[in-house]
C-alpha cells in the first residue's frame, strides 16, 4: 500500500507520517501476533491451574515466578549483549515454537494416557517410551512449568517488542505511536482469547491442541519483526541498522541489568511505581477470585463467567483506549496520565468498605476489570513513554530488570502478602467478604504507595528528558560580556584615534584608562607611550598648576596612586573652572572639529555648573557624531533630565545610537516615563522608538518590564523584533522580574499567528490546491517567527528549557527535535502545543497546512 | 567605507575598504547590512578588512553588534585578513577571545564548514 493511503489508514488509531507507516504497520501487526498467542495460551494455562492445582497452592505458583524469573532475566540479558537485535528477537521467538511443541506433546501424553510398550533393542525406541512415563510419573509437575514459561513468555516478548520499538522509532515518534501499537496489542488479545473460546465452546479442537495453533502465529510474528529490521536497514544504512547488541564494550549481564537500575534514582523509581502497581494488581486479584468463588460453585458456570470477563476487559479496553489514551496523553500529558489508573483505583478500592455483601461481585468485578483496563492501555503507554528519555544502553539494561524480574517479583510479593495476612488474619475462619475487606486495607496502603511514587517519577521525568537536548550556541551578548571588558576597548580605540587627532584629547582618553587601572605595560606598547610624548605640552594649561609641570612622564606618574586623585583634585579647583568655562566658549565656537570634541570630552571631566551644562547642551547638537559621542559620554556623568530629549534624538541616528543609549542607561530607571512616551508616539523616529527597548531592558525593572509589554500589546510590527528582544534580555538577566500568563499569552498566540500566515500564504499555491514547500525567503521569515515565539514563551517558562528547545528545533539533528518537542510537550498547556506544535513540527506541507487550519479552529 | 557583498558556500562575505569610524559618511551601518542578511536566512557571516586601515570605537562597535546577532540565531561570524596592528590590539582588548580571526579567508571559508 502507498505511504499516503497506509497514513490515512494508520491515522484512525495514532498520528502517524508517511515515512514511519510501514514501520509502525509491522511493528503493530507483531504484537497483535504477539498478544494473540499469549490469549491463546493463558486460558490454556488458566485451565490447567485450576482444573489440576489445590486453590491454596494458587499464590505459590506467582511465587515460584518471582524466583525463578531472576535466571531467565539473566540469560534473555547475556543474549541480548551478545547478539545483533534482530537475531536475539528471531531466535527468541523460534524458542518459543519450539517450547509450544514440547509442551503440547507433554500434554498430549497426558491426556491421552499415551503410553508406549518398550523395545528391547532399539536405542531410539527406548526413549519413546521413556518419555511419556516421565512425563506421566512427574504430573503436575509440567503445568508449573507451563505456567512459569508462559510468564516468560509474555514478559520477554512484551520486552522485545518495545526494545524493538525503541530500536526504530525516536522518543517524539514513539510517543505519537504508542496509541497504534496498544491498538494492535488490545485486538491481538481479543482475537486470541475469542479464537480460543469459540474453538472450545464448537468443539473444534481441545484446551491442549490450542498449543498448535500458536506457533503459526509465532512464525508469522517472526517474518513482521524481520521486515521491519530489513526495512530499517534499507532506510538507514547497514552501518547504522545493525542495531547494536547493546553497545560495545558494556557487558550486560543480570548483575549488569541490576546495577543499572540501581545506579540511577530515576529508574529505582520507574521499578517502585511499577513494582507497587503490580502488588495492587495482585492483591486485587485475590480479591476478585473470592468474590467469584462466593457465587460461582459450579467449575462450568465459574469458568464461562471468567471466559466471558476477560473477553469483556480486552473489548472495553479496545474501546476505552481508542477513546481515551491518546486524547488523554495529548491533552493532559505524561503528569497527569500516570496518575489516573491509581487515582480511580484508590477511590474505587475505598468502596469496598461500603459495599453490602450482595454487590461484592459487582464491585470486584469493576475494581479488577479497571485495573486490567489501565494496565492494558493508558499505563501501559505511559510506562513505556517513560522509559523513552533514558540512553539507550542503560535503557536495555534496565527494562529487563524491570518488565521482567521486577513485575514478577512484585507479582510474588502480592502473593506473598496474601499468604502473610492469610495466616495472621485467621482466614480460614472468616468469610469472603471479610476477607475481600481486609485485602482491600493492603490496596489502599499500596495505592497510596503508587501513587506517591509516580509523582516523584514525574518530578524527574524532565530532567532525565532534558539530559539529551543540549544548548547549541550560547548567547552572543553573555559571551562578549563574560570575555571582553567593552567599556575599555572603546577607551583604547579612542585614545589610539585620538593620538593622531589631539594631544589634549589623547591625554583625556589615556587619563580615563590609568583612572580606570587598565593602563596595562602591553597597551602602553600600543598606544606608544614614551617620556617625550608625555611629556605634556598641550596639558600644560589643563595641569599646570603656579607654574609647576605636573608631569615630567606619564610612565612615571602612572605608578602613583595618588595620580589619579590628584588629579581630581585639581578639576575641582574653582580656578580650574574659571579657566577652563573660558576655554569651553572658545572650543564651543570654534569651526574645528577638534576642539569642540575636546571641549565636549572636557566637560565631562568638570564640575557641573549652569554654564558647562549649557555648552553641553550646544555639543550634544553638533552637527558632527564625534562630537556628539564625547557629548553623550558628558552627558552620562552629569545626568541631567533637560537633557534627555536631545539624548533620545540621537538614537535616531545610527552613528551615535549605540553611545546614546549607553548615556540613557547610565541615566537609570528614573527616566522609564519619558522613555515609555518616546516608545508609544508614532511621529517619533522610527530608530529612536527601535533603540528604546534597549534601554528599558538593561534597566531591567518590573516598571520597563511592563511598558515593554504593553507596547508589544499594541502590536506595531515596526518595533516588535526589538520589543521581544530586550523581554527576553529582561527574563534572562532579571528572573525575578514577573510577567502574567494573561499578558504575555495573547502576544504569544498572536505570533504564532503570524507564522501561521507565513506557511498559509506561502507562494507557489494554486488557489484552492496543496500548498508549496517554503522558499527559503518565507522559510528564514518563519525561522525568525518561530524564535520570537520562543523569545516570548521564555516569560512564561523556563527560559534554559525553552531555549534548548527552540536552539534544537531550528538547528538541531532529527533526534534532537524529537527530544525537543518532548520537553515542550511536558512544559506547554494543550492550547499552546496545539497551536505551536503545526508551526514547528517537521511536516509535509499539505499536512502542515491542514492541521494549521484545524488548530485556528480551536482557537 | 565601502562595502562589497559577495556569497560562496553559503558564506556571506563582506570586503570592506576604507575606514570604519563614526565619522564616515554612510548608507547603511555594517550591523544593519548584517542585520539584513542574517533576516534572509544567512546564518555564516565573513568580514574581509584586507582593505581596512583604521577602525575606531564605533567600528569595533558595529563588528561586535554584528557578531551578537549572528551568535544569538546560531550562526557564525569571522574576520580575515585582518592588520598586524589592528589584530594585536584586538588581542590586548581581548576581542580574540570572541572574535574568530582568520590570516585567509579561504581558510576562514573552510573553517565554515568544518563547524
Amino acid at each position: 500500500m502507498a505511504n499516503g493511503r497506509l497514513e490515512k489508514l494508520l491515522n484512525r488509531f495514532a498520528d502517524v507520517r508517511g515515512h514511519e507507516a510501514h514501520a509502525a504497520l509491522y511493528l503493530s501487526g507483531f504484537f497483535f501476533l504477539i498478544t494473540f498467542s499469549f490469549y491463546i495460551v493463558k486460558p490454556v494455562k488458566e485451565s490447567f491451574l485450576i482444573g489440576l492445582v489445590n486453590p491454596a497452592w494458587w499464590p505459590y505458583a506467582d511465587l515460584a515466578t518471582a524466583l525463578l524469573i531472576g535466571f531467565v532475566v539473566a540469560l534473555n540479558a547475556r543474549l541480548l549483549n551478545r547478539l545483533p537485535r534482530r537475531t536475539y528477537i528471531s531466535v527468541s521467538i523460534l524458542f518459543f515454537i519450539g517450547c509450544l511443541l514440547v509442551f503440547w506433546y507433554a500434554f498430549d501424553v497426558y491426556l491421552k494416557s499415551l503410553v508406549s510398550t518398550p523395545v528391547a533393542d532399539s536405542s531410539g525406541g527406548i526413549f519413546f517410551v521413556w518419555l511419556p512415563l516421565t512425563i506421566m510419573r512427574a504430573w503436575p509437575v509440567p503445568v508449573f512449568v507451563f505456567c512459569f514459561w508462559s510468564d516468560v513468555f509474555i514478559a520477554m516478548s512484551v520486552t522485545q517488542f518495545w526494545i524493538a520499538v525503541n530500536d526504530v522509532f525516536d522518543p517524539y515518534q514513539g510517543k505519537r505511536l504508542v496509541g497504534l501499537f496498544v491498538t494492535g496489542g488490545l485486538f491481538g488479545g481479543i482475537a486470541g482469547s475469542s479464537l480460543a473460546a469459540l474453538m472450545v465452546f464448537a468443539k473444534l479442537i481441545s484446551a491442549g491442541n490450542l498449543l498448535l495453533v500458536c506457533p503459526v502465529i509465532l512464525a508469522l510474528a517472526l517474518v513482521m519483526v524481520n521486515r521491519v529490521y530489513a526495512e530499517q536497514k534499507q532506510l538507514r544504512g547497514a552501518a547504522e541498522a545493525e542495531v547494536n547488541p547493546v553497545q560495545a564494550g558494556a557487558r550486560v549481564g543480570y548483575l549488569e541489568s541490576f546495577l543499572s537500575v540501581k545506579r540511577s534514582r530515576y529508574l529505582r523509581l520507574l521499578a517502585a511505581t511499577l513494582a507497587s502497581a503490580m502488588v495492587v494488581g495482585s492483591l486485587i486479584n485475590f480479591q476478585f477470585k473470592f468474590a467469584v468463588r462466593r457465587i460461582f460453585t459450579a467449575a462450568d458456570d465459574r469458568t464461562l463467567f471468567l471466559a466471558m470477563f476477560f473477553l469483556a476487559i480486552l473489548v472495553v479496553s479496545t474501546i476505552f483506549h481508542l477513546a481515551t489514551t491518546r486524547r488523554v496523553l495529548r491533552t493532559f500529558g505524561i503528569r497527569w496520565a500516570l496518575l489516573v489508573a491509581p487515582a480511580l483505583l484508590l477511590v474505587g478500592s475505598l468502596a469496598v468498605f461500603l459495599v453490602s455483601a450482595g454487590a461484592l461481585l459487582a464491585w470486584a468485578s469493576l475494581i479488577r476489570g479497571g485495573d486490567k483496563l489501565f494496565d492494558n492501555t493508558l499505563s501501559q503507554s505511559v510506562r513505556e513513554l517513560l522509559y523513552i528519555p533514558v540512553p539507550a544502553d542503560i535503557k536495555y539494561k534496565a527494562k529487563i530488570f524491570i518488565d521482567m524480574f521486577v513485575n514478577k517479583f512484585a507479582t510474588g510479593l502480592g502473593a506473598g502478602l496474601y499468604l502473610v495476612l492469610y495466616w495472621l488474619s485467621g482466614f480460614a475462619y472468616k468469610d469472603d467478604v471479610a476477607k475481600v475487606r481486609e485485602i482491600g486495607i493492603l490496596v489502599v496502603v499500596f495505592l497510596c504507595l503508587w501513587i506517591a511514587l509516580t509523582r516523584a517519577v514525574y518530578a524527574e521525568y524532565p530532567a532525565v528528558l532534558k539530559k539529551d537536548i543540549r544548548r547549541r550556541w550560547d548567547e552572543g551578548d553573555k559571551i562578549v560580556s563574560a570575555n571582553v571588558d567593552v567599556d575599555l576597548t572603546r577607551d583604547v580605540f579612542d585614545a589610539l584615534q585620538s593620538r593622531e587627532r589631539s594631544t589634549t584629547l589623547y591625554l583625556m582618553n589615556v587619563f580615563d584608562l590609568v583612572r580606570k587601572n587598565n593602563l596595562t605595560p602591553e597597551l602602553k606598547e600600543v598606544l606608544g607611550i614614551k617620556q617625550d610624548e608625555l611629556r605634556a605640552r598641550s596639558m600644560d594649561s589643563l595641569f599646570d598648576v603656579g607654574g609647576e609641570v605636573l608631569f615630567q612622564s606619564l610612565d612615571e606618574a602612572i605608578v602613583d596612586k595618588d595620580f589619579a586623585s590628584e588629579i581630581d583634585l585639581i578639576f575641582l579647583l574653582p580656578s580650574y573652572q574659571e579657566v577652563m568655562e573660558k576655554r569651553l566658549a572658545e572650543d564651543a565656537g570654534s569651526a574645528s572639529e577638534v576642539d569642540r570634541i575636546d571641549a565636549a570630552k572636557l566637560i565631562g571631566l568638570m564640575v557641573r555648573s549652569p554654564e558647562t551644562l549649557r555648552y553641553l547642551e550646544r555639543f550634544l547638537q553638533d552637527p558632527s557624531p564625534e562630537v556628539v559621542t564625547y557629548a553623550l559620554r558628558s552627558a552620562a556623568v552629569h545626568r541631567r533630565a533637560e537633557h534627555v530629549p536631545l539624548i533620545l534624538l540621537q538614537l535616531g541616528n545610527p552613528l551615535t545610537a549605540l553611545e546614546a543609549q549607553g548615556t540613557l542607561t547610565d541615566y537609570g530607571p528614573g527616566i522609564e516615563e519619558e522613555l515609555k512616551s518616546a516608545l508609544g508616539d508614532e511621529s517619533e523616529a522610527l530608530e529612536v522608538r527601535r533603540s528604546i527597548p534597549v534601554v528599558l531592558a538593561r534597566f531591567g525593572t518590573q516598571r520597563s518590564a511592563d511598558i515593554l509589554l504593553d507596547e508589544l500589546a499594541r502590536r506595531r510590527e515596526d518595533v516588535e523584533p526589538e520589543l521581544i528582544d530586550a523581554l527576553y534580555k529582561i527574563r534572562a538577566d532579571r528572573p525575578e522580574v514577573r510577567f502574567r500568563d494573561k499578558k504575555v499569552r495573547p502576544e504569544i498566540l498572536f505570533l504564532i499567528g503570524k507564522g501561521y500566515a507565513i506557511v498559509l500564504d506561502a507562494p507557489g499555491r494554486a488557489p484552492g490546491g496543496a500548498p508549496a514547500g517554503l522558499t527559503s525567503e518565507a522559510k528564514a521569515a518563519l525561522d525568525i517567527k518561530v524564535k520570537r515565539v520562543f523569545d516570548l514563551m521564555t516569560l512564561l517558562h523556563p527560559p534554559e528549557d525553552i531555549v534548548k528547545a527552540c536552539q534544537n528545533i531550528l538547528q538541531g539533528t532529527r533526534k534532537s527535535v524529537d527530544y525537543s518537542l518532548s520537553l515542550l510537550d511536558d512544559l506547554l498547556d494543550y492550547e499552546l502545543k496545539a497551536l505551536l506544535f503545526p508551526l514547528i513540527e517537521d511536516l509535509p506541507p499539505e499536512e502542515r497546512a491542514l492541521r494549521m487550519k484545524k488548530a485556528m479552529r480551536l482557537k | 567605507m565601502l562595502i562589497k557583498t559577495r556569497e560562496s558556500n553559503n558564506v556571506v562575505i563582506f570586503d570592506i575598504e576604507g575606514e570604519i569610524r563614526r565619522s564616515e559618511s554612510m548608507q547603511t551601518t555594517l550591523h544593519n547590512l548584517v542585520k539584513s542578511h542574517l533576516d534572509r536566512g544567512t546564518r555564516n557571516v565573513l568580514l574581509n578588512l584586507e582593505g581596512v586601515e583604521f577602525i575606531d570605537s564605533f567600528g569595533v562597535g558595529e563588528i561586535l553588534a554584528s557578531y551578537i546577532s549572528t551568535q544569538n540565531l546560531g550562526g557564525k561570524l569571522k574576520l580575515c585578513r585582518i592588520s598586524k596592528k589592528l589584530l594585536l590590539i584586538f588581542q590586548i582588548t581581548m576581542l580574540t577571545k570572541v572574535l574568530d580571526i582568520q590570516e585567509d579567508c579561504e581558510g576562514a571559508l573552510e573553517s565554515f564548514d568544518k563547524a
